[in-house]
C-alpha cells in the first residue's frame, strides 16, 4: 500500500512537471510590474484585450529586480513590452539601449504634473508616462505632537523632550544610513548632488556634498546623535515600527509608510519638514511610471496601452488608492487633494529636486551612505567624512 | 561508543540539548511573532504583539494573485524530484571513484570539488542564455519550465556530495562484489544489489541535503521562472518583501514558517536511515 | 535481458540526437549541430567500448556538471576579456540597429490617416490620406493617386473603399493582427520616411543617424556631426556619445584595472585577510556545534532523540534569506538584544555597528545557520566507524577523551576533511550571509570602497555595481576569475596537506 502510494505521487510529480509550459506568442503585450500595481495592470488589460483582441499578461517581479531581468531578458528577445519603473532609472536605461520615447501627444502631455514629465524626459524625448510622484515629509503623530513645530530647531527641542530611550521611546527619528531621507539637512544650506552643465545636463564631477551647506548638514546629523535624538540602528524597519506602535512622535518619510500607519491605528499628520537654519530644505522628487521596451515586438500596441487605457482617471485613481502616492495625473490629483495626507506631501514636493536620474548615482549613494554611518556611530567628524566621501566619489567617477 | 548514562548524565545530557534547541528555535519563534504581528515589522520587540492577526496565515491561501499553495507544491516537487535524481547521479559517479582505477581519477576528483568554488556571480546570464536557446528546441525545458530548472540543479549534483560517498563507498569491502561476482554477477549489479542497500544512510544522507538546498535555491529559480503560477516557494515568497518601500514582513514570515514544515517532515523521515548503520559489524575482515 | 535495454535506450537516445540535429542543421546552427553529434558519438563509445567502463558511470552527472557549471565558468572568463557594463551592455549589430532605427518626428510632421487592404497572399496596400494629397502604397510603390481613383471601390456605399483592386479592406482586429508587417514598413517619401506612428496614423519621420561600415561611424543627418566609434560607443569630437553602446574585446585591461587602480587594490589584503579568517572560522565553529549535537543525539540512550533531532535542525529548514533577515532585525542597535540588554543592564552592544562585534555577529549567525549541515553529514559519517572498535578500546581501558581523539575524529576527518574544505571554499565565497546581515559595513571610513566585514566577493560586488558609471559585469568577472584562482588554490594545498584525497584504507 505505502509503495502504490508513493508511486502515484511520483507519477504526479513528473506529469505536472510538463503542463506548466506557457508559450509566448507574437501579438501580445506583456507588462512587468510589482505586486502593488501588478492587479491593477491586470484589469486593464482585461479591458484592452476586450476591445482590441490582444491578450495582455502582467509579469510580477520584484520592483528592484525589474532593471536586472530587463538588461538579460530584452536583448535576449525574452524581454516584456512594458515595465513599470522609477524616473532615475532613465539613463541606466537609455545607454544600455532597453527603453524607448513613447509616442504621446502634447495634448495629453499637458494633463500631466509638468515636474513628473520632465523628470521622464531625457534629451528632449519623453521616455515615460508618469502616474505618480513621491517625495518625503515629516509625518507625525497628533497625540504626542498636537502642532507641527515651526522650525526645525524648534522641532528638536520637542523630539529631546520626548525621547527616553531605555523606555524605547524617542522624539524624531530619520532612517539611517539613508541619503535619501538625510537630503532635508544637506539641502537646506545649498548642498546639491551633482551641478548643472551649460547645457543644461548633469555634470557627474561637481559635486555638492562638501560644500558649506552639506557640512552645516552633516554636523547637524552629528550634533542629534550627540543629543541622544537620533540612534545607530535606525533602519526604516525600525523607525516605522516604532511610529507604528506610537514609541515614536515624529518621522521622515513618504507616502508608503502611510498604510501601516493606518493599521497601527496612529493619528498622524503630513507636513513639509520645517525651515532649518531659516532655510526651506529640499527633498527628493521621485516619479513613477510606464516604460516601453526597445526590443518590444508591439511598440505600436504597447504605445496604445498606455495612451488610451493608463491616461484615464479611473486607473489612476485605483493606482493611487493602491499605491497612496500623489498622482501625476492633474485631473486625478486635483480629485484627491482634498485628501490631506496628499496636501501634506504636495506642499513638501513644492521645494522638490529631482532624483538625479545618471548612472554615475550609484556611486553617490554607497560613498554618502557611508559617511552617514560613519557620522551616526560616531566614528568620525562630519566636515572630513564629507571631504573624504566625495574624494571616493570622484575617484571612482574617474574625475580630473 | 556509547554507554548506559547515570541518572546525573542524562539530566546534563537533556539539559545540553535544550539549551541548544534554545539557540536554535529562538528566532524562530521571532518569525512566528511577526507572522501574527498586523503591522509587517521583523524588528519589533515583544515576541507577544499588542493586536494578534492571523490574517497573514489566511491571506496565504485565499490570495489569487499569490497561489502560496501552488508555489510549495511546486517546490516539493522540483526538490524531490531533483534529489532523487542527485542522488542518483552522485552514487554513479561516486562508484566509479571509488571502485574503478582510471586514468585521471585523482585530478578529476580533484577538479570536480575545485570546479564548486567559481563565484556564480555571472552565471545567471550565461544559464539565461543556455535555456533560452535549449527552449528553442525543446520549449517543455526550456526558461519558465520546472524541467529546465531542475536540469540546472543537477548542474551541481556532482560535487562534494560525490566525494562524501565515495568516502562511503570506499569503507564498504570489496570482499561483497567480489563474491556476488563470483556467484554470476555482473560490476552494475553488484552495485545496485549488494552495495546501494548498503548505502542507505549515505543516500538518506545526501538526499536530505540536496531536498534543503533546491528547496532554499532563490538566485537561479529567480532568473528563469518568470511566471507567477511557476515560481518556487523562495521565489514567492521574496514577492512579499520586494516591493518598493512596503516591505509586507507578516505575510511573508507566515509563508516562511509554513514553508519550513515540508523538510521537517522529511528530515523527521530519514533520520531514521540516516543513522541506522544497520549493515556495521557484518562483515568481519 | 541488460543488453537488449540498453541497447534499446542507446538507440532511442541516438535517434533523439539525430533528430536534434536535424532541426539544428535546418537552422543553420552548424557549430551546435556538430558539437551535438561529436556528444552523440562520444556517448555511444562510452556505453559500447570496454576500455570507457568507467566513464557510463560518470557521464550523466558530467553531462549536467559541464553544461551547467563548466560552461558558466568559461562564460565568465570570456566575459571578464569584454568591456560587458552599463551602457555597453548589447552586441555591436544590435547597438547599431538601434541608433540608426532612430526617427525624429517634430510635431508638426504631416500625418496620414489610413486604410490598409490585403489580398489572400496576405500582400498588403496602403491608402494614404493626408491633408494636402492621398498617396497609395502599393507593391512597393509610392504614388499619388486621386480618392476617386477608380480601383478603389466602395461596396457599401459609406464613403469609405473597401476594396482596391482584388485586396480586401483590413478591419481593426485584422490590422491589429497585421500590425508587425504594417509597423515595420518604411516607405520613403520627400527626404523622409512615412512610418506607422500610432494605430491609426502614419507620420513623415527622418531618420536621425546614418551608419557606414566603411569607417565605422555614425553621422547625425540633421546637425552633420560624425562620432567615430571609440572603446564601445560612438563619440562626437566634442565628446558626446550616443547610446546604446556596446561590448568589445578589451583584453587584459580589467585585470590590469584590478591591478594597478589604487582604489581596488589598496584594501586587498585587508580584505583577504578577514575573507580567510571568516572563512576558517565558519568552518571551525560550525564543524565542532554540529559534531558535538551528532555525537549527542546519536546516543541510543538518549530518549526521545529523535524528537530533538528534528527540532535542532530547525536553522537548516528556513530559507537562509529569511533566517538572516531575523538576525539582522534581533541584531540591530535597536533590535530585541539590545532592548533586552538595556533593560537587564543597562548598556547596550553596537552588534553590528561596531566593526569588531560586526565580526563576532557574523561569525554567531553563520554558526547557526551551518551547524545543522555538519551535524547530518557528521551523523552520517559516524554510521560507518564500526562499533568494535570501541568495545576494543574500552576493554583496553580508554577513556571517552582517548576514545574521541583516537578513533572517532581520525576516523571521521578521513571522509569528511575535503567536506570541510568545501565548507571553507563556500564560506569564502559566502556573499548571501555578509550581504544580508552587514552589506559588508560597517564602514572603515570613507575614503575607502572596502568595508570592515567585506569579503572578497561582497567588496568586488560593491566595485562592480557600486562604484563609477553603473553595473560592471565584466570587471565583477574579472574579480571572480580572480577569486577562484585564489580559493582554489588554497584548497588544493589544504587537500594535499591534509591527504584528503588518499584514499580510505579499506581495513577499517
Amino acid at each position: 500500500m505505502k509503495r502504490t502510494v508513493v508511486l502515484i505521487v511520483a507519477l504526479l510529480m513528473v506529469t505536472s512537471l510538463f503542463l506548466t509550459v506557457s508559450a509566448s506568442e507574437a501579438g501580445k503585450l506583456v507588462i512587468w510590474a510589482d505586486e502593488t500595481r501588478a492587479p491593477i495592470l491586470q484589469e486593464v488589460g482585461t479591458a484592452f484585450q476586450d476591445t482590441y483582441g490582444v491578450p495582455v499578461e502582467v509579469q510580477e517581479i520584484g520592483f528592484g529586480d525589474i532593471r536586472g531581468q530587463l538588461a538579460t531578458a530584452a536583448p535576449a528577445g525574452e524581454g516584456p513590452d512594458i515595465i513599470i519603473g522609477a524616473h532615475d532609472w532613465l539613463g541606466e536605461l537609455i545607454q544600455n539601449g532597453l527603453i524607448e520615447p513613447i509616442v504621446l501627444p502634447e495634448a495629453v502631455k499637458k494633463e500631466f504634473d509638468p515636474v513628473a514629465i520632465d523628470a521622464f524626459s531625457w534629451g528632449g524625448q519623453l521616455y515615460g508616462l508618469p502616474y505618480a510622484t513621491e517625495c518625503v515629509a515629516l509625518i507625525y503623530n497628533k497625540d504626542l505632537v498636537p502642532e507641527v513645530p515651526a522650525t526645525f530647531e524648534d522641532l528638536l527641542t520637542t523630539a529631546k523632550g520626548l525621547t527616553d530611550q531605555e523606555a524605547g521611546e524617542y522624539g524624531f527619528l530619520i532612517q539611517e544610513p539613508d541619503p535619501f531621507h538625510t537630503f532635508a539637512l544637506f539641502s537646506a544650506g545649498g548642498g546639491y548632488i551633482f551641478g548643472n552643465n551649460p547645457d543644461g545636463t548633469l555634470n557627474p564631477c561637481d559635486i555638492g556634498l562638501d560644500n558649506a551647506g552639506a557640512i552645516a548638514g552633516a554636523t547637524l546629523l552629528d550634533q542629534m546623535v550627540k543629543d541622544g535624538i537620533e540612534v545607530a540602528g535606525a533602519d526604516y524597519g525600525m523607525v516605522t515600527g516604532l511610529f507604528n506602535t506610537g514609541k515614536l512622535a515624529m518621522m521622515i518619510g513618504g507616502p508608503w509608510t502611510l498604510p501601516d500607519a493606518q493599521k497601527g491605528g496612529i493619528n498622524y499628520g503630513v507636513a513639509p519638514i520645517p525651515a532649518i537654519n531659516g532655510n526651506a530644505p529640499k527633498v527628493f522628487v521621485g516619479v513613477q511610471g510606464f516604460m516601453v521596451s526597445a526590443f518590444s515586438e508591439n511598440k505600436v500596441l504597447a504605445n496604445l496601452f498606455i495612451k488610451d487605457f493608463l491616461v484615464n482617471n479611473d486607473v489612476m485613481m485605483k493606482l493611487y488608492t493602491a499605491g497612496g502616492r500623489p498622482p501625476a495625473y492633474l485631473p486625478t490629483l486635483q480629485q484627491v487633494s482634498g485628501n490631506a495626507d496628499i496636501q501634506g506631501f504636495a506642499a513638501s514636493a513644492a521645494n522638490g529636486y529631482p532624483m538625479p536620474k545618471i548612472p554615475e548615482m550609484g556611486s553617490v549613494w554607497s560613498a554618502w551612505s557611508d559617511a552617514l554611518q560613519l557620522i551616526v556611530s560616531q566614528q568620525a567628524e562630519p566636515a572630513t567624512v564629507m571631504g573624504d566621501a566625495v574624494g571616493q566619489i570622484k575617484a571612482l567617477l574617474k574625475c580630473e | 561508543m556509547y554507554s548506559k548514562h547515570t541518572l546525573i548524565g542524562s539530566i546534563i545530557r537533556h539539559l545540553v540539548v535544550w539549551l541548544f534547541i534554545g539557540f536554535a528555535v529562538f528566532p524562530v519563534l521571532w518569525i512566528f511573532s511577526a507572522s501574527i504581528n498586523p503591522t509587517n515589522n521583523i524588528t519589533a520587540q515583544q515576541l507577544i504583539p499588542r493586536h494578534i492577526t492571523w490574517d497573514h496565515y489566511v491571506e496565504l491561501f485565499t490570495n489569487p494573485q499569490h497561489p502560496y499553495a501552488i508555489w510549495l507544491w511546486n517546490s516539493i516537487k522540483i526538490a524531490t524530484i531533483t534529489s532523487l535524481l542527485t542522488v542518483a547521479l552522485t552514487a554513479l559517479a561516486a562508484y566509479a571513484f571509488s571502485r574503478f582505477r582510471f586514468k585521471g581519477r585523482r585530478s578529476g576528483l580533484l577538479g570536480l570539488l575545485l570546479v564548486q568554488m567559481f563565484p556564480q556571480m555571472l552565471a545567471m546570464v550565461a544559464i539565461y542564455i543556455l535555456l533560452l536557446n535549449i527552449g528553442k528546441i525543446a520549449p517543455w525545458m526550456g526558461l519558465n519550465t520546472h524541467p529546465g530548472l531542475i536540469m540546472v540543479y543537477l548542474g551541481g549534483a556532482m560535487g562534494f556530495n560525490t566525494w562524501l560517498m565515495k568516502g562511503y563507498f570506499d569503507t564498504i569491502p570489496r570482499s561483497l562484489e567480489e563474491s556476488a561476482k563470483v556467484d554470476g554477477a555482473s560490476q552494475f549489479q553488484a552495485f545496485t544489489r549488494i552495495i546501494l542497500p548498503l548505502a542507505r544512510p549515505i543516500l538518506a544522507t545526501i538526499f536530505v541535503l540536496s531536498f534543503i538546498g533546491v528547496y532554499s535555491e532563490y538566485i537561479l529559480a529567480r532568473v528563469l521562472l518568470t511566471d507567477t503560477h511557476q515560481f518556487t516557494l523562495a521565489l514567492g515568497l521574496n514577492l512579499f518583501i520586494h516591493g518598493q518601500w512596503g516591505n509586507r514582513w507578516g505575510v511573508f514570515a507566515a509563508g516562511a514558517l509554513i514553508g519550513a514544515i515540508p523538510f521537517l517532515i522529511i528530515f523527521a523521515v530519514a533520520q531514521h536511515l540516516l543513522v541506522s548503520g544497520l549493515t556495521r559489524g557484518s562483515v568481519k575482515e | 535481458m541488460k543488453h537488449v535495454l540498453q541497447i534499446v535506450i542507446l538507440g532511442a537516445l541516438d535517434a533523439i540526437a539525430i533528430w536534434v540535429g536535424t532541426s539544428l542543421v535546418v537552422q543553420a546552427h552548424y557549430l551546435m549541430a556538430v558539437l551535438l553529434l561529436i556528444g552523440a558519438a562520444g556517448i555511444n563509445y562510452v556505453y559500447l567500448s570496454k576500455r570507457a567502463y568507467p566513464m557510463r558511470y560518470l557521464l550523466p552527472g558530467l553531462i549536467f556538471l559541464f553544461s551547467m557549471v563548466v560552461y558558466p565558468i568559461g562564460y565568465s572568463f570570456y566575459i571578464s576579456f569584454t568591456n560587458l557594463s552599463t551602457g555597453h551592455l548589447l552586441n555591436k549589430p544590435q547597438a547599431i540597429e538601434q541608433i540608426t532605427g532612430r526617427f525624429y518626428t517634430p510635431s508638426d510632421a504631416p500625418s496620414f490617416s489610413y486604410e490598409a487592404f490585403e489580398d489572400d497572399t496576405g500582400d498588403i496596400a496602403l491608402v494614404l490620406y493626408g491633408d494636402d494629397e492621398t498617396l497609395l502604397y502599393y507593391q512597393g510603390v509610392l504614388t499619388q493617386i486621386d480618392p476617386s481613383d477608380d480601383r478603389l471601390v466602395d461596396e457599401d456605399g459609406d464613403g469609405k473603399p473597401d476594396r482596391f483592386l482584388s485586396y480586401k479592406v483590413m478591419t481593426l482586429p485584422e490590422i491589429i493582427k497585421g500590425l508587425p508587417t504594417i509597423e515595420g514598413l518604411r516607405i520613403p517619401y520627400d527626404e523622409g520616411t512615412i512610418r506607422l506612428d500610432s494605430l491609426r496614423e502614419f507620420k513623415l519621420s527622418s531618420r536621425r543617424y546614418s551608419y557606414n561600415p566603411a569607417t565605422d561611424m555614425m553621422r547625425d543627418l540633421q546637425t552633420g556631426t560624425v562620432y567615430p566609434n571609440l572603446e564601445g560607443f560612438y563619440t562626437s569630437d566634442d565628446g558626446d556619445e550616443l547610446y546604446p553602446g556596446f561590448k568589445i574585446w578589451m583584453g587584459l585591461k580589467n585585470y590590469l584595472e584590478l591591478i594597478l587602480n589604487p582604489l581596488v587594490s589598496g584594501p586587498f589584503a585587508r580584505v583577504f585577510g578577514w575573507t580567510v579568517i571568516f572563512a576558517g572560522l565558519s568552518v571551525l565553529t560550525t564543524f565542532a556545534l554540529g559534531l558535538f549535537l551528532a555525537i549527542l543525539l546519536n546516543d541510543p540512550y538518549l530518549k526521545l532523540r529523535r524528537f530533538y533531532r528534528v527540532l535542532v535542525i530547525v536553522p537548516y529548514a528556513l530559507p537562509a534569506f529569511i533566517s538572516i533577515l531575523i538576525w539582522h532585525g534581533l541584531l540591530t542597535n535597536m533590535g530585541l538584544f539590545n532592548h533586552v540588554l538595556l533593560q537587564l543592564f543597562h548598556f547596550s552592544i553596537p552588534w553590528l555597528e561596531n566593526a569588531f562585534w560586526a565580526k563576532v555577529s557574523i561569525i554567531l549567525v553563520n554558526l547557526w545557520l551551518g551547524y545543522p549541515y555538519m551535524m547530518i553529514v557528521s551523523l552520517g559519517a559516524l554510521q560507518s566507524i564500526p562499533g568494535e572498535l570501541y568495545e576494543a578500546a574500552r576493554v583496553d581501558g580508554a577513556t571517552w577523551w582517548q576514545r574521541f581523539s583516537k578513533i572517532t575524529l581520525p576516523l571521521l576527518l578521513m571522509p569528511l576533511a575535503p567536506l570541510l574544505i568545501g565548507s571553507f571554499a563556500f564560506n569564502f565565497n559566502n556573499f548571501t550571509l555578509i550581504w544580508l546581515l552587514t552589506e559588508g559595513g560597517p564602514p572603515i571610513n570613507a575614503r575607502t570602497v572596502a568595508q570592515s566585514t567585506d569579503i572578497l566577493l561582497s567588496y568586488a560586488y560593491r566595485l562592480a555595481f557600486q562604484g563609477a558609471r553603473g553595473n560592471q559585469f565584466a570587471l565583477a568577472a574579472a574579480v571572480s576569475v580572480v577569486i577562484f584562482f585564489i580559493v582554489a588554490t588554497i584548497s588544493a594545498i589544504n587537500f594535499r596537506l591534509t591527504g584528503a584525497l588518499e584514499d580510505l584504507s579499506k581495513n577499517v
